[in-house]
C-alpha cells in the first residue's frame, strides 16, 4: 500500500491547511478581538502545533486509529468512538464547506448566482473521498507550490497598503477579547485531528514529529503575518470584510490600472481551498473505512451519501449562515477541542502502542 | 499491458478532469457576460435629504448613443426617493427595469445637508454591499448632489468622470485637493478619532460654454443645457460622521503639505507688492504628538524646496534657477499663518483631522483613557515651517 511521505505531510501542514484560516476567520476574530486578533489566533497555533506533535508521534507506532483504539478498548468501543470521530469530522466539515460556497458564490460572481453554480464542488467532493490516502499525498505535492505562489502573491499585494500601527496598542480588547476570539475561532482550528485518520498511513521518517510541528509553525505565522496586514488594512472596519484573502489585494496602485490582476493568485488559491475543506469529509470517510472494513463500495457510497448530506445542507441551510457560525463559534465550541486537543495526547498516553498487543 | 496502464491511471486522470471541470465552473464569473439590456451600470451616485428619508440619484452608464454623447461614455441619470438609500436604490430598480449594478460604481457625492447629519447613515448600504468598491472616491458638494451628478461637464461626456479626474493622483500632488475614499471614511468614522474629511465640490458655469449637440437637442425639443466644471480645492471636515467645518483653499493646502505629499503644486506669494507664483519642488512633512514626558506635545512641521516661476526675470536669474531670500521669508510666513489656520478651524469644530486621538490611544491606552476626549481644545501645537530654495 502506499503510504504518505514525510514531504507530503510537510506540505500538507504548512502549505494547505493554513489556507482554510484566510476567509472568514480574519473578520471574526476581528470582530471579537479587534486589534489583539493575533493573540487568540497564536494561543490556537501554539496549541495545535503540540498536537500536531503528538499526532505525528503516534504514526510513529505504525497503527491506524482504530487499531489503537481497538488495541486498548476492544472492538466494539472502537467502532464507537471511530463513529464519534468520524461524525465530529462532518460536523468540522461543515463550516469550510460553508464557507468555500459563500466565497465562491460572492467573490466570482457579479449577479445573483444559483446553487447550481457550486454544485460541481459536490461531484468532486464525491469523487475525491473515494479515493485512496496516497492520491491525497500526490495532489499535496502538486498543490504546494500553488498554494504559496497564491499566498506570496496576494500578501506581496497587500503589505504596502497595510498600517501596522493599528495592531497597537496589545491587550487594548481585554482579557473578554482574547478569550471570546480564543472560544469563537475553534471551529477553525482542527488541524491535529485531520492527521489522525492518516495514521498507519505515514512513512515515519526520523524527527518526523518535531519537523511537521515546525512546518506547522511555518504555516500559522503565514496566518499570522496576513491578520496582521487584513487588521492594518482594514482596522476598524474589518468585521465587513467576510472573505479576508480576497479583499486585501486590491488597493494595490497598479491594479487600477491593470485590473483585478490579483484574482489571479485568488483563484489559485481558491483552488488549494478547495481541496483543504474536503480533507476533514474525506478523513471521516476513512474513519469509517477503518471500523467497518476497507471495500470499495463501501468507499463509494460513503463518499457519495457524505457529499449529498452536505449538498442538502448546503441548500437547507442556505440563508443561515450567521446562526450555524454563531452556533458553531458559540454554544458548539467545545467540541472541537474535546477531539482535537485532547484525543491525541490521550492517544499517546493510553494507546497501545504495538499491533501485536493490540 | 498498455490497457491495464490506462485502467489504473484512469482515476488520476477523471481526478484532474473533475478539478478542472470545478475550476472552470467556480471561477467561470458568469464566463463575463452581463446583459447589459438587462443591468443597469451605475457609474455614480449622488446623496440628498429628502422629504422623510433620502433621494438618490444615479449615473447609469447607457449602452446605446444618446444626443448627449457622440462616443465614449453616455449616461443617464435616474433619481428615486426613499426611507433609506436602500429603498432608493430599490425604486430605481423598479424605475428603470434593470438591476443596479454597483461594481463600476467610482463616486459618491453627498450633499449638502445630507452631510450635516450622521452619513454613515446614508453610505451603510454602499459600505455593506458585496459588489460596491469601497476604494471609490467619496465626496461633498455644495448645494444638492442629484443637481451635480445630473449636470453636464464641460469637458467630459459624464459629470462624474470630470469630478473623478479632480481626485486623480496628480491632482492629489499638486496639493490643491484632497481625496478620501469610502473605506478610509469609514475607517475615521468608526476609529477612536471619530474624524475624517471630504473634499468639497464646486460647480460653476462655463462660460461661453453650450451644448456640443444643439442639433440633437433642438430635434428633441429641449433647451440648451449650461455646462459647467468643478473644483474640489476646499475641504469638509467631518466629526462623528457630521459635516462641521470647511478648510478653505489654502487651509487644504497646508494640510497636503502637512501631509508630506506634495509635488509641483504651485502657491501664490508675494516679491514686495508683486505677486508671484512659487512651485513646490520637494515637500516632507509630519505631525507628531509626544506623550513620553508626561505633557502631551503637539508638533506641526512642514519643509518645502521651491522654485519661482511666472515673474520677469533676468537671464541670471534663470540660470542660476534661485527664489531670493526675502520670496523664501514671505513664503515662509505665509505657509505657517495657513497651517495655524487651518489648525484653528479643525480645533474649533472639534475634528480631529491629524488622528491625534488615535496616535494618543496606540502609543499609550491610559493615557487616552485620561486626555483623549479633551485632547484638541488643550493641544496647542508648534508649528514649523522650513522654505528653501531649490536651488
Amino acid at each position: 500500500m502506499n503510504k504518505l511521505s514525510a514531504r507530503q505531510v510537510y506540505f500538507l501542514l504548512a502549505c494547505i491547511l493554513p489556507v482554510g484560516k484566510l476567509i472568514l476567520l480574519p473578520a471574526r476574530l476581528a470582530d471579537v478581538s479587534k486589534n489583539d486578533l493575533l493573540l487568540p489566533a497564536a494561543l490556537h497555533l501554539l496549541l495545535q502545533a503540540g498536537a500536531v506533535f503528538c499526532a505525528l508521534l503516534l504514526a510513529k507506532r505504525n497503527m491506524s486509529l482504530f487499531e489503537m483504539l481497538e488495541g486498548t478498548l476492544g472492538h466494539v468501543a472502537a467502532c464507537v468512538l471511530q463513529t464519534v470521530f468520524a461524525l465530529f469530522l462532518l460536523f468540522a466539515a461543515l463550516l469550510p464547506v460553508l464557507e468555500q460556497k459563500l466565497l465562491v458564490q460572492s467573490v466570482f460572481y457579479d449577479t445573483l448566482p444559483t446553487i447550481a453554480s457550486f454544485a460541481p464542488f459536490f461531484l468532486f467532493a464525491a469523487y475525491a473521498c473515494s479515493k485512496p490516502l496516497a492520491s491525497f499525498g500526490r495532489m499535496w505535492d502538486m498543490l504546494a507550490p500553488f498554494s504559496l505562489a497564491g499566498y506570496f502573491g496576494i500578501l506581496l499585494l497587500s503589505v504596502g497598503s497595510a498600517d501596522l500601527a493599528a495592531l497597537a496598542p496589545t491587550g487594548a480588547a481585554g482579557a473578554s477579547g482574547f478569550f471570546g476570539g480564543t472560544m469563537s475561532a475553534f471551529a477553525w482550528f482542527y488541524d491535529a485531528a485531520l492527521l489522525l485518520p492518516l495514521l498507519g498511513k505515514i512513512d515515519y521518517t526520523r524527527g518526523m514529529a518535531w519537523k511537521g510541528m515546525l512546518f506547522y509553525l511555518a504555516g500559522g505565522a503565514g496566518v499570522l503575518i496576513f491578520l496582521a496586514v487584513f487588521y492594518g488594512i482594514f482596522q476598524e472596519t474589518s468585521v465587513n470584510q467576510l472573505y479576508a484573502f480576497t479583499a486585501t489585494s486590491k488597493y494595490f496602485s497598479g491594479i487600477a490600472t491593470l485590473g483585478r490582476a490579483d484574482y489571479l493568485f485568488i483563484i489559485v488559491l481558491t483552488l488549494v481551498m478547495t481541496f483543504s475543506c474536503i480533507l476533514p469529509i474525506q478523513g471521516a470517510i476513512e474513519c469509517a473505512l477503518q471500523a467497518y472494513g476497507r471495500k470499495r463500495w463501501l468507499a463509494i457510497v460513503l463518499s457519495v451519501g457524505a457529499s449529498l448530506v452536505f449538498l442538502i445542507l448546503v441548500l437547507v441551510l442556505d440563508y443561515r449562515f450567521g446562526e450555524i457560525l454563531a452556533a458553531l463559534s458559540g454554544v458548539l465550541f467545545w467540541i472541537f477541542p474535546l477531539f482535537c486537543l485532547a484525543l491525541p495526547p490521550l492517544l499517546l498516553l493510553f494507546g497501545r502502542n504495538d499491533r501485536a498487543r493490540a | 499491458m498498455r490497457a491495464r496502464k490506462f485502467w489504473k491511471t484512469l482515476p488520476m486522470k477523471l481526478y484532474l478532469l473533475l478539478a478542472a471541470a470545478v475550476c472552470l465552473y467556480f471561477f467561470a464569473n458568469d464566463f463575463s457576460l452581463v446583459d447589459i439590456q438587462k443591468t443597469a451600470i451605475i457609474l455614480a451616485v449622488g446623496i440628498d435629504k429628502a422629504e422623510g428619508g433620502f433621494s438618490v440619484t444615479a449615473q447609469i452608464a447607457a449602452p446605446k448613443g444618446t444626443e448627449r454623447t457622440t462616443g465614449g461614455t453616455s449616461s443617464v441619470e435616474v433619481a428615486a426617493e426613499g426611507g433609506t438609500v436602500s429603498d432608493c436604490i430599490s425604486a430605481i430598480f423598479a424605475k428603470t427595469g434593470r438591476v443596479p449594478k454597483l461594481v463600476f460604481c467610482n463616486l459618491i457625492v453627498l450633499g449638502e445637508e445630507a452631510a450635516k447629519e450622521d452619513v454613515i447613515a446614508h453610505l451603510n448600504y454602499f459600505l455593506r454591499n458585496d459588489y460596491m468598491p469601497d476604494s471609490c472616491f467619496l465626496a461633498v458638494c455644495e448645494g444638492s448632489a442629484g443637481e451635480l451628478i445630473s449636470s453636464q461637464s464641460a469637458i467630459d461626456d459624464a459629470s462624474s468622470l470630470a469630478i473623478e479626474k479632480l481626485f486623480s493622483d496628480a491632482a492629489v500632488k499638486a496639493g490643491n485637493v484632497v481625496s478620501n475614499t469610502l473605506k478610509d471614511f469609514a475607517i475615521g468614522y468608526y476609529g477612536v478619532s471619530g474624524s475624517s474629511f471630504l473634499p468639497y465640490i464646486r460647480t460653476e458655469e462655463q462660460e461661453g460654454g453650450g451644448n456640443d449637440s444643439e442639433e440633437g437637442a433642438a430635434a428633441s425639443g429641449g433647451g440648451e443645457e449650461a455646462q459647467r466644471v468643478y473644483t474640489a480645492t476646499q475641504t469638509a471636515l467631518f466629526s462623528k460622521g457630521k459635516m462641521v467645518g470647511l478648510l478653505s483653499a489654502e487651509e487644504t493646502l497646508a494640510y497636503s503639505l502637512l501631509e508630506g505629499n506634495v509635488f509641483t503644486g504651485t502657491f501664490s506669494s508675494t516679491d514686495g507688492e508683486k505677486p508671484v507664483t512659487l512651485t513646490v519642488m520637494k515637500n516632507e512633512g509630519g505631525v507628531s504628538l509626544d506623550e513620553k514626558k508626561g505633557e502631551v506635545k503637539l508638533e506641526l512641521s512642514l519643509t518645502v524646496r521651491l522654485c519661482c516661476r511666472g515673474v520677469t526675470a533676468t537671464v541670471e536669474d534663470i540660470a542660476s534657477d534661485s527664489v531670493s531670500p526675502e520670496i523664501l521669508q514671505n513664503a515662509e510666513k505665509l505657509l505657517k499663518g495657513y497651517t495655524e489656520r487651518l489648525w484653528e478651524t479643525c480645533k474649533a469644530c472639534g475634528c480631529d483631522l491629524f488622528f491625534l486621538k488615535r496616535t494618543l490611544y496606540r502609543s499609550s491606552k491610559k493615557k487616552f483613557e485620561e486626555e483623549g476626549e479633551g485632547l484638541l481644545a488643550a493641544l496647542t501645537p508648534k508649528i514649523e515651517a522650513d522654505v528653501f530654495s531649490m536651488k
